[in-house]
């Protein structure tokens, strides 16, 4: 920098140029920007943990009382629905965060602080790499909690050891967590889209919530697609939320549950992980390309 | 351009800003503004105020022309313009979920301001902005005008050499206005550039330097708020005579001709006196009143009224073409409580 030094007033001033970060930095600055945000919004930690708990509870209660005939038919008996439902409460409250992550970005906007942003020395990709890491943290979080959670719900029902609860131990709950944030990447990057093409908070919103609930219905999340009528096996097919569950969910079980097409190329549970994580990988290519592509065009001018 | 054009905080050469959709929303614009200058950009709305201070800002890239900010230009060196100015955009850009502090914690950050100097500046920056007292409160608790201050702090944090302050008074209290104005007297005080927008012309007036007039997309007219004056005007004193019989009158009009700062003064007589217009009354009113009494003539009353810049204003927007703006029916409402 300048020989300047900063104590001396007018003339530093007028001659001191801010130094910037590397983009590691930055990526954290933004990090810790949106973890502080996100915490301090009860709104977020309501729909995205509140909501999938009182459903959790109430599912396994619910359905809980009559799934039994149709679990033991499509995975094995000796299931109990709790263990079944815990991948799809994973991924709902992994939805739930990752829906909502384009508002961030709406919000920055209409408050101006994404202009704020691009006009300083930030790295660009930083600051949204920043951004998306916090949306990871949440997720992890999250998933831990109703983890646990399944647990204790399954201990009360049925005094299960944690072994059978979740069969594949402890790589199993890492593999448990690359998923749900594999799932997470998603609709972060369709809700990311949403925003940058209404550039509208509430619709952001809306598109959010509509989605999130009919979304969860038709797939594999609540119960085996066998017992679900045709139109509602055929949409699963390109749902990922089918993924993201039948992905945990073999873990859990450690078994093959894969319920929209066969995979025999490997074993055991890999039959169902393996595939799983490439349509989700394949749908993160995707969307994620279309976001990066908006976000390029709507972090450049808009001129000729 | 040349060794001239570095010295200039801001130097933009026939700058063209055309959309996408094949809007044209700055046409020609040339700007040159001095280091430590408080540059008022002044214009009604959609005149293309915030499309040129977005294109100095890098946030828009200019169709045509160049723009150098702090010796850099902003096409091929963004990077080192955006280290060298603040940008406070219309909208309150602050983090309202955040305290002040934190607020600044984090402008410090992203601009890299070395971490043995981040609290003293923080400190010192709450201290100017007078949110001291608040510092570890949420922003959305505050006021506007308080979140306001907190986004001029927030720009202020690597102490830049230039400050782009876009019509950062819209919205606010009279009173807030009054206080956010003499914060950015302060900045400038402090030896930082200052370019501001705004439709307020008390504004520009209060605070500018020299102003540019922007309307439909082109600088129309630069100079001090007393050169846009003076270019369209001048002053009129209006004299009551306590004898204003036509004897007195004529009498006066000699001693007012006299005088050599009034030579070329118009003047005018009236049933109550004499009326005078020149451009420079009010610094001939002690002669002219030392004069008028060594001639035994009293006067009962004095008025001496200057072009404002409302009236250089709708001089030069010449009426019809912008009346559905705020500032036109503004001047408007004014003309006529003058008259």
């Amino acid at each position: 920098m300048s020989g300047v030094t900063d104590e001396s007033g007018i003339e530093s001033d007028s001659a001191t140029r801010a130094s910037g970060n590397g983009s590691l930095t930055d990526a954290r600055i933004s990090f810790k920007r949106w973890l502080v945000k996100t915490s301090r919004n009860p709104y977020v930690t309501f729909t995205s943990l509140v909501q999938p708990i009182i459903f959790f509870v109430l599912m396994a209660e619910v359905l809980g009382a009559i799934a039994g005939g149709a679990i033991s038919q499509s995975v094995s008996s000796g299931v109990s629905y709790v263990t079944y439902l815990t991948p799809a409460i994973i991924i709902q409250s992994a939805l739930a965060a990752a829906a909502v992550s384009g508002i961030g970005l709406v919000d920055d906007m209409e408050t101006g602080m994404f202009d704020k942003t691009l006009i300083s020395p930030m790295h660009r990709s930083a600051m949204f790499v920043g951004k998306m890491l916090s949306e990871v943290v949440r997720i992890t979080v999250q998933t831990g909690i109703i983890l646990v959670l399944g647990y204790l719900l399954l201990s009360v029902k049925s005094g299960a050891s944690v072994d059978h609860y979740l069969q594949t131990g402890l790589f199993g709950v890492v593999g448990i967590f690359v998923v749900a944030i594999v799932f997470g990447g998603v609709f972060m990057a369709y809700s990311n889209i949403v925003a940058l093409v209404t550039r509208d908070r509430e619709a952001t919103v809306m598109i959010a919530n509509l989605l999130t609930f009919p979304l969860l219905f038709i797939s594999s999340a609540f119960l085996p697609l066998e017992v679900l009528p045709g139109w509602i096996q055929a949409v699963a097919v390109v749902n990922p939320i089918t993924y993201g569950v039948d992905g945990i969910r073999a873990l859990m079980l450690g078994q093959d549950v894969m319920s929209v097409f066969e995979v025999t190329a490997f074993t055991g549970f890999w039959n169902t992980v393996i595939p799983a994580v490439g349509v989700l990988l394949a749908f993160n290519v995707v969307l994620g390309a279309i976001a990066v592509g908006l976000l390029k065009r709507a972090s450049k001018a808009e001129v000729q | 351009m040349g060794s001239s054009a570095s010295q200039a905080a801001i130097d933009a050469e026939d700058v063209h800003v055309t959309y996408d959709d094949g809007t044209e929303a700055v046409q020609g614009v040339s700007l040159n503004v001095d280091k430590g200058e408080f540059f008022g950009f002044l214009g009604p709305n959609g005149a293309g105020k915030t499309t040129t201070i977005k294109t100095l800002v890098t946030l828009l890239s200019p169709t045509q022309g160049s723009v150098r900010i702090n010796g850099y230009d902003t096409k091929t060196d963004p990077q080192a313009v955006r280290e060298s100015i603040g940008y406070m955009a219309q909208e309150t850009s602050i983090d309202f979920e955040l305290t002040p502090r934190e607020n600044l914690r984090i402008a410090c950050q992203m601009y890299g301001v070395p971490r043995d100097e981040r609290e003293e500046r923080i400190e010192d920056l709450l201290e100017l902005v007078d949110l001291r007292d608040v510092a570890d409160k949420r922003a959305e608790t505050f006021s506007g005008g308080m979140q306001k201050r907190l986004d001029t702090a927030t720009v202020l944090v690597h102490r830049p050499p230039v400050v782009f302050l876009d019509e950062p008074t819209t919205g606010l209290d009279p009173e807030a206005r009054l206080r956010v104005w003499n914060y950015f007297e302060k900045i400038n005080d402090r030896g930082t550039t200052v370019f501001l927008t705004t439709q307020y012309l008390e504004e520009a007036n209060e605070l500018c330097d020299r102003l540019a007039i922007l309307q439909d997309c082109q600088i129309t007219h630069t100079g001090t708020p007393d050169e846009l004056k003076s270019a369209i005007g001048t002053d009129t004193a209006t004299l009551s005579l306590k004898d204003p019989s036509d004897q007195k009158r004529r009498q006066a009009v000699h001693v007012v001709r006299q005088l050599d700062a009034l030579k070329a003064a118009t003047i005018e007589q009236t049933a109550e006196g004499l009326i005078i217009e020149a451009d420079n009354v009010r610094s001939a009113v002690g002669d002219l009143f030392t004069e008028l009494a060594a001639a035994d003539i009293t006067i009962t009353d004095f008025d001496v009224q200057s072009p404002t810049l409302d009236d250089v204003f709708l001089t030069l927007a010449g009426g019809s073409e912008i009346e559905e703006n705020g500032i036109a029916t503004e001047t408007a409402t004014v003309q006529e409580v003058t008259r």
